[in-house]
């Protein structure tokens, strides 16, 4: 039984009280043996056994008093410390292994515990900002869109010439006017802009303001299909999907300091934001909210809300392989699927009389279609009149 | 080789006595002077692997230099931080440094990098920690004054305090007090340390020195 372990001992009469050694179960006590040579012994009888260390593994024998310890951590030790005082040991031990066993599964349970607090934390402080964000701007008075929206709407490059057509303005205007009565909110004031560009595209800023491009009119076949677009857009004023967005994108404290009143600093940055997020894509979540809503919308204009499902279909027949001109579109991920969905909700719908939009729909075609020839024929004649100006 | 540690304790340093066939092992960077006649070799600290651990979660960097001489020279080594320098040496026995205290040691000393645990980081001491051992003399520093105390029963170290202990000492973590004062007193979590075994403390912590330089910054 001459096995060896290394360990260490401490004793004051090494210089620095303490020393690794070879530690040896011998037939008298437990041994130590320091690198210089000096070697010490304690009686098995006299050996007072603790477990303990910084594992919670490493056995201790100290002497009666307590002036010499010889420890080790070899999990051999134990067992063989056992065996070697023919059990004089054993109840020591195991009270000790027993009470550091406890020890240990305790510091488990309150790390664990500490662990989970720490990760409910993070998550639910990231839900509890995000929906803080959303009920804090969802708070604020609707007159904050239209702020926002008209700021942006004034420095925002619209991406061609803003068109004032009593004929084609109107017709977009008086569809506004049919649907906005259905709006979920009050307080929000619907204004159409028409802008001539080949974009088939329309979006609305916070607060009401509407931007039309002709490229839409052009390609749509009957009003119902234009005012199926324009109830999604307005879907995304009357549900602040806007200003939802600047306060994810500003953080909580945007809404919180919107609530006391500063409004001045964060303007600015809502309005760039803005002037981004009208022409970006909105989350799916918010898109599909505003496909729900304007549908909803629609029935209840009592217009009929297939015009919907029939208009993204045929613009992707027509224009699907031109990238860029089929924008609303193509802002509007995941088209199969969504048109599935608002064709599924419509047939949900209770059935319904629909009204016909009274707008003469071919006259205000006719009246785009002129434009776009001015537009060639001015073309010339407007970069001279730039060329006179500069 | 002879050594001194100067003006303590606040912006200790170590000067060293080389005499021909003498070498001393420190931390990349250590190194603030020397005499000419001194030459530097430098190495991979424990390997490129260990090396690299070292550096990333050991505090340390990952290479170490090894100084020697031929006719003999003085050089000064030093830390980054203010604060006292401790000697300590070590006879077959093992000591746990917190990441970054090392600073220097003898040929003899194995350095290592060990898995602290969590108990130990949340204790902010860190994850891993450096494991000293071997025969030869270590120099480690710590951020203000270094006091050491011998533990027999249970004694309490705020966290972040605790720089080097022993093996045989026991670390939990508990709270300084109720779960109330616990965290309006600004101690927080303290470790329980028991022994026997010896335990080196800095009577400044780094979380302070952060805590107190962001409470300033604006």
């Amino acid at each position: 039984m001459d096995q060896t372990f290394s360990g260490g001992v401490f004793t004051e009469t090494i210089d620095g009280g303490r020393a690794g050694a070879e530690i040896e179960l011998l037939p008298s006590g437990v041994g130590a043996r320091t690198p210089d040579g000096e070697a010490f012994v304690i009686p098995y009888r006299e050996c007072q056994v603790e477990v303990g260390g910084f594992s919670g593994r490493m056995v201790f024998c100290r002497n009666a008093d307590r002036s010499l310890t010889i420890f080790c951590e070899s999990p051999k030790f134990a067992k063989a410390l056992s065996f070697a005082s023919s059990g004089m040991l054993d109840d020591q031990l195991t009270s000790g292994l027993k009470k550091q066993r406890g020890e240990s599964r305790r510091g488990f349970a309150i790390g664990t515990f500490f662990v989970i607090a720490m990760l409910l934390l993070l998550v639910g402080g990231y839900f509890g900002i995000r929906a803080g964000a959303r009920s804090a701007v969802l708070a604020l008075p609707v007159s904050i869109d239209a702020q926002i929206g008209d700021a942006a709407m004034g420095s925002m490059d619209l991406g061609g010439p803003k068109l004032d057509d009593e004929v084609v303005v109107g017709a977009m205007q008086s569809i506004v006017d049919r649907l906005a009565p259905t709006a979920a909110i009050e307080g929000i004031d619907f204004r159409v802009h028409v802008v001539e560009s080949n974009q088939i595209n329309a979006f609305a800023l916070p607060g009401g303001n509407m931007v039309v491009y002709t490229g839409l009119i052009r390609n749509a076949e009957n009003p119902e299909q234009v005012a199926a677009v324009l109830s999604h857009e307005m879907s995304h004023a009357t549900l602040r999907h806007g200003v939802q967005r600047i306060g994810q994108s500003l953080g909580i404290w945007a809404g919180v300091s919107l609530l006391i009143g500063d409004v001045s600093g964060l303007m600015g940055s809502a309005v760039d934001l803005m002037q981004v997020a009208s022409v970006n894509s909105y989350s799916r979540a918010h898109e599909n909210e505003a496909d729900r809503e304007g549908v909803r919308m629609l029935h209840a204009a009592e217009i009929d809300p297939s015009g919907m499902a029939d208009f993204f279909e045929q613009l992707e027949e027509k224009h699907g392989d031109v990238p860029g001109i089929f924008a609303w579109v193509s802002t509007h991920p995941d088209h199969a699927s969504r048109i599935a969905s608002v064709r599924a909700q419509v047939a949900a719908l209770p059935s319904h009389e629909y009204r016909e939009i009274e707008v003469d729909w071919p006259a205000v075609k006719r009246r785009v279609d002129e434009m776009d020839g001015r537009e060639i024929d001015q073309q010339p004649n407007a970069d001279q009149e730039n060329a006179e100006v500069e | 080789m002879q050594t001194e540690i100067r003006d303590r304790p606040s912006f200790a340093n170590i000067r060293v006595r080389l005499e021909p066939g003498d070498e001393i092992v420190a931390e990349a960077d250590a190194m603030a002077s020397m005499s000419s006649s001194i030459e530097m070799k430098t190495r991979w600290s424990g390997g490129f692997v260990k090396g690299v651990l070292k550096r990333i979660f050991g505090g340390e960097s990952m290479f170490v230099n090894t100084f020697s001489t031929s006719t003999g020279g003085e050089i000064i080594l030093t830390q980054p931080f203010p604060g006292d320098i401790q000697c300590l040496e070590l006879k077959g026995n093992t000591m746990f440094l917190q990441p970054g205290a090392f600073i220097a040691c003898e040929p003899g000393v194995k350095l290592g990098l060990g898995w602290a645990g969590w108990k130990m980081f949340i204790a902010r001491e860190g994850l891993f920690r450096l494991k000293v051992s071997g025969t030869g003399r270590i120099w480690f520093g710590a951020y203000g004054g270094i006091f050491q105390r011998e533990i027999d029963s249970e004694y309490i170290v705020d966290s972040g305090h605790l720089v080097a202990y022993e093996p045989t000492v026991g670390v939990r973590i508990a709270l300084a007090g109720g779960l109330f004062s616990s965290f309006f007193s600004g101690e927080g979590f303290v470790t329980r340390v028991n022994g026997p075994g010896r335990i080196y403390m800095q009577s400044r912590s780094f979380d302070g020195l952060a805590a107190w330089t962001n409470a300033h910054l604006y």
